[in-house]
This record gives C-alpha cells, sequence and structure tokens, in this order.
C-alpha cells in the first residue's frame, strides 16, 4: 500500500462526506496538474474540511506506517494533516522541478498547520533529500509543534541529517523537553560528541540549580565514558527514590552494558526500580523503553 | 540607583514595560538586532527591522527617558539561509556604521554550523575594521563550545578581547570568557539562563570586573526589570554598591562605550522627557496628555 492511499483509507472515517467530496476532487485536481498558486490555495483551504483534531490511528494502523516507511509513525498527527499530506502526495510531478518550486511555494507561505504537515510530509517523498534545509529549519524553530513535526515520528533526521544537524535535533529534544524516545534510530546514530554534549549539558543544569531532563541519559548508550558513569551515580543518588531520571539512570547504566553494576541494582531490589529492573531482563534497553518508565 | 541595560529587544515590549523600567531607574538601554521568533524569508525584512532599531525604537524609548542604542548584525539562527544571508551581510555596511550604533551584534551560534561560522567571521572582520566592539550570542545547546568558537575566531581574526562581549554566560562557562580576556555578560532570565539569585554568587565568586547583567527581555517569558530587580538582591546580598554599580551600570558603559557613540554627560545628567515630539509624524501617546519636562525617577 502507497502512503497516499494509506491516508485516504485513514481520512474515510474521520471526515464528513462532504470532506471526503472535496477531498477526492482536491486530489483528481492536483494529479492533473495545477498553477502553483491554486496548489497553495488547496493546501490552505483543507482547513475548511478538516480539523485539527488528533488522527488517532490503531496500533495496527501505525504499525502498518511503519512497514509503509519504516520509522514513520502518524501516532500524533492530526487530521488536517492528514489530509494536507494527502493533497501532497496527490501531486504526479513531485519527483521534477516544478514539484520542488511546488513545495517551495508551499513553505515560503506556510502557516504553522501547514508547515506542520510539509515537514511531516518530508520522508514520504521521492529523494526527500532534496529537502535536507527545509527540515533543518524546522528543527531551528521556537515552535514546539514545527520541532516535532520536522524531528519525530519520522524516519528523516536519522536518515538524511549530518551529523551535527542530527546532535543539535537530539539536544534541542532535551532544551524544549520534546520526548527523545520518539526520535528515530536515536540508538543507531549515539556518538562521543552526542554522550559529551549531553553530559555537559547535565552540568550545566546542576551547576544552575535545575533538574537535568531523564531522557539526557539516552543520549550516553556506550559513550559515556567514566565521566558518564559518574553522572549516573549521582542520578541515582537523588534525593527523591521514585524520580523517573533514577528509572532513566537503571537504563542508561544497563544500555552502558555495565553488567556488575546492574546485578547490584537487582540485589538491592528497591521497590522504584523494579518495573525497570524487569524491562531491562527482558531485553528492552532501546531508547522507546523510556516511554514505559513515564508515570504512568 | 540608575541601571544600564544592555541587552533588551524593546521592539517587542510594551510602552507599560518602558514606563516601568524608566521608574526603576534603567537610564540606557542597548537593542541588538536578532531574529523576531520566526524566520524572515526577505532581505527587505532586514532592512526595515534595522531602520526601526535606529528610527522608531531609539524614539520611543526617547519619549520615556531611556536612552536607546543598538547593535547592529545577522543573527546565528537566520545565518543558516545562506542565500538570504548573503543578502544581509551585504547591506549590514549600510547600517553598522549609523549614528547610535554601538557594535556590531548580536551575532554568534546557534547549532554551531558552517555557515554560521561564515556569518560570525564575516561580521567580525566587518567590526574588526571599522573598529567596533562584537556582541556576541551564545548558543542555548553546547554553550561551552559555541563560546570556545566564539572566543578562538575573534581572537584569530586579530579583534582585541576587549572589544568582544559574550553575552549569556553561566557558571560553566564565565571563567573561559574572563580568562580570555572578553566581557562576560549574563542575561538575567526567570527560568532559565540564569537567576538573580545565581548571579549573585558567581560576582560574589568571580567579582566584577568586566562583569555585565542583562535582560535580554523580548518576545518571550522575560523580565524588563531582570537588571534592577538584580542590582536590589545583590545589595541585599551584601554586596558593595560600588560592586554592584560596576556590573549594572559602569561596565557595560565602558564596553560599549569603546564606540564613541554613547554621551555619557548626557546620560549622567538628570533626564527629562517631551512626548510632544513626533517621529514621521507619530506620537507613542493614544490621546493622553503629553508629559512635557517631566523629570524621570532616577
Amino acid at each position: 500500500m502507497s502512503a497516499a492511499s494509506f491516508l485516504r483509507a485513514l481520512l474515510e472515517a474521520r471526515l464528513a462526506p462532504t470532506g471526503r467530496a472535496w477531498l477526492d476532487a482536491a486530489v483528481g485536481e492536483l494529479a492533473a496538474g495545477v498553477a502553483p498558486v491554486r496548489g497553495s490555495a488547496l493546501f490552505s483551504q483543507a482547513s475548511r474540511h478538516a480539523r485539527r483534531v488528533p488522527l488517532a490511528p490503531t496500533a495496527q494502523q501505525c504499525a502498518e506506517a511503519g512497514r509503509i516507511l519504516e520509522g514513520w509513525n502518524p501516532e500524533r498527527w492530526n487530521v488536517l494533516e492528514a489530509m494536507r499530506v494527502t493533497l501532497l502526495l496527490a501531486r504526479r510531478d513531485l519527483a521534477a522541478d516544478s514539484g520542488v518550486q511546488a513545495l517551495t511555494e508551499l513553505f515560503r507561505y506556510a502557516d504553522e498547520g501547514e508547515l506542520c504537515a510539509l515537514l511531516r510530509s518530508l520522508a514520504l517523498l521521492p529523494a526527500p533529500e532534496r529537502f535536507v534545509w527545509r527540515a533543518g529549519e524546522g528543527c531551528r524553530s521556537n515552535m514546539r509543534s514545527v520541532f516535532e513535526a520536522a524531528a519525530l515520528d519520522t524516519p528523516y533526521p536519522a536518515r538524511h541529517f549530518d551529523d551535527l544537524a542530527w546532535r543539535q535535533c537530539a539536544i534541542k529534544c532535551l532544551f524544549v523537553g520534546a520526548p527523545l524516545w520518539r526520535l528515530w534510530a536515536l540508538d543507531t546514530r549515539l556518538s562521543d560528541e552526542l554522550a559529551r554534549m549531553a553530559l555537559d549539558l547535565a552540568e550545566e543544569r546542576r551547576s544552575a540549580g535545575r533538574p537535568v531532563p531523564p531522557e539526557l541519559w539516552l543520549c550516553l548508550g556506550t559513550y559515556g565514558g567514566a565521566r558518564g558513569l559518574a553522572a549516573l551515580e549521582r542520578e541515582l543518588a537523588s534525593a527523591n527514590p521514585n524520580a523517573l531520571g533514577r528509572r532513566a539512570a537503571v537504563l542508561a547504566l544497563a544500555r552502558a552494558a555495565q553488567r556488575e553494576r546492574f546485578a547490584a541494582l537487582e540485589c538491592a531490589n528497591e521497590p522504584a526500580l523494579r518495573d525497570v529492573l524487569s524491562r531491562v531482563r527482558a531485553g528492552e534497553t532501546s531508547a522507546p523503553t523510556f516511554r514505559h518508565l513515564e508515570p504512568a | 540607583m540608575r541601571f544600564f541595560d544592555p541587552h533588551i529587544h524593546v521592539t517587542s515590549r510594551t510602552t507599560d514595560d518602558l514606563e516601568r523600567m524608566a521608574a526603576a531607574g534603567v537610564r540606557a538601554i542597548i537593542e541588538p538586532a536578532f531574529w523576531v521568533g520566526q524566520p524572515r524569508t526577505t532581505a527587505g525584512a532586514f532592512v526595515d527591522y534595522f531602520a526601526s532599531l535606529l528610527g522608531w525604537e531609539r524614539f520611543r524609548s526617547a519619549q520615556f527617558g531611556i536612552a536607546h542604542y543598538c547593535a547592529i548584525g545577522l543573527n546565528s539562527k537566520e545565518a543558516n539561509n545562506e542565500p538570504l544571508a548573503r543578502e544581509v551581510l551585504e547591506l549590514l555596511p549600510h547600517f553598522v556604521l549609523k549614528e547610535g550604533v554601538v557594535a556590531v551584534g548580536e551575532i554568534g551560534f546557534d547549532e554551531i554550523t558552517a555557515a554560521e561560522e561564515r556569518a560570525y567571521v564575516a561580521q567580525v572582520e566587518l567590526a574588526r575594521d571599522n573598529d567596533m566592539v562584537v556582541m556576541v550570542h551564545s548558543p542555548h545547546r553546547d554553550k561551552k563550545r559555541g563560546i570556545a568558537r566564539s572566543l578562538d575566531i575573534a581572537r584569530e581574526l586579530g579583534l582585541p578581547m576587549a572589544k568582544l562581549v559574550i553575552d549569556h554566560n553561566n557558571e560553566e562557562t564565565v571563567k573561559g570568557t574572563l580568562d580570555a580576556g572578553a566581557w562576560a555578560a549574563f542575561t538575567i532570565y526567570p527560568h532559565t539562563k540564569m537567576g538573580s539569585e545565581r548571579m549573585v554568587e558567581i560576582v560574589k565568586q568571580f567579582g566584577p570586573e568586566r562583569v555585565i547583567v542583562d535582560s535580554s527581555a523580548d518576545w518571550g517569558v522575560s523580565d524588563p526589570l531582570a537588571v534592577p530587580r538584580t542590582a536590589k538582591l545583590m545589595l541585599e546580598r551584601g554586596l558593595s554598591a560600588a560592586v554592584v554599580a560596576s556590573v549594572t551600570w559602569q561596565n557595560a558603559l565602558d564596553a560599549y562605550g569603546q564606540s564613541g557613540q554613547i554621551d555619557v554627560e548626557g546620560l549622567l545628567a538628570k533626564p527629562t522627557i517631551d512626548q510632544r515630539q513626533l517621529f514621521a509624524d507619530n506620537s507613542v501617546l493614544r490621546g493622553q496628555d503629553p508629559r512635557v519636562e517631566a523629570p524621570v525617577p532616577n
């Protein structure tokens, strides 16, 4: 199944009959080819026919999206975004210069909702590497919605960002409080430099008397070294035994393959850490495991 | 006491803020060019922005008894739009040498990209060739490395360290900045960059020399009264009036006064305001009686 037909099927149950009729007519028009200004008008006009309400795909539907494009997860898309991406994908010239020009126009005049839809679409386009600067601009945005559309639940950063943009993307998640575990394939692009940046940030926060974001520890992997281990021990010694940071530190110790330390924690068998210990024992150590450490 | 807030984006602040600032003793400010919260798409938007810093904003502040100076430059975020950045860099010489421009700034690094570095180098060279001060914005992410890179490049390009102000320092970066010989500015933000309490501790530890306090108040959650508030806390915590005056007035005057653009005697004179003045036929008043010759309470 193509991404376009997958999204169209999802929208079937989520649009009013008039909305479906408008979408199908617009898709036909775009497929036949339209002037850029008409393409922009249709893209904006979608807001008259779909609302910014959660798309709320089922777990099976999310899995299906992941089969269409590895790393794509529409779990947090809204209905209007799905409609707009359907419109984009209807164009037949996406691989050609005219398609790039059309997208450039859309980006140029985009409002916040349109920008999010455009950024979410990038990984689904042919030759997505053509839009790496646009994705980077999305990550530079101060609007969290725009940043997350560019960075999270998409394979785009992991597949196309250079090392510098990738690290900035990961660290920015920690800065803006975006869920880093949703940065697809984080674990495949961990590095000494990312670990160093994360540890610098942890020190900066501690010097300032501010909390360290628990997900920061996901950035260490096996690259934290002695400095990383010391920082994790400090986190474990936190005054609040139930702190999420402590559970994240346990996960990070497992990810750093600190078997002896982990065994010692198992012996101690602290109630607050039981859940994370059992997950690690079951082999759950990837970054998305963090999702389950969050408070219920 | 009188205060100099050498970093505030008053274009985003209301006249209520300007009134409160004047009442709290803020006598002079510097408004550095920055981004406007989202990326601009044309060079014309920069032209209008720079012109507003030199024109309307200076006038507006003056109407409340506050001397407004500015810094002109291409910020680091928008340096990443390279075609646009090239255009903006080309038009900077039209603005940086204007009256009342006390520095090239705020420039520096955001993501520490090659494009940001190219824009920074070009602007440090522009400042060096015109004997200007540089105001450096240090990045939120990877701050320590960003500052080290900003210092190294400026040094390599031959900018005297006395002409370099590194802003948004914190506990982790202050030593490196001061050891390099540059001015270390601190932005007091209520929740993130630096709180007043932490600032007190830094001045206690490092002393007042080359340390500058500013508000960087802008369109986000920030405090246009951060400088007077911090000064008050410093006095309460036992720092001497002389030390507090250094970090909230004199040091900024010494650093940016190197531009020759600051009328120090004018600042020391008792400020008065005349709201009958117009700028391009515009007034800041909306039907109120103009305040004339009203002394500013500082």
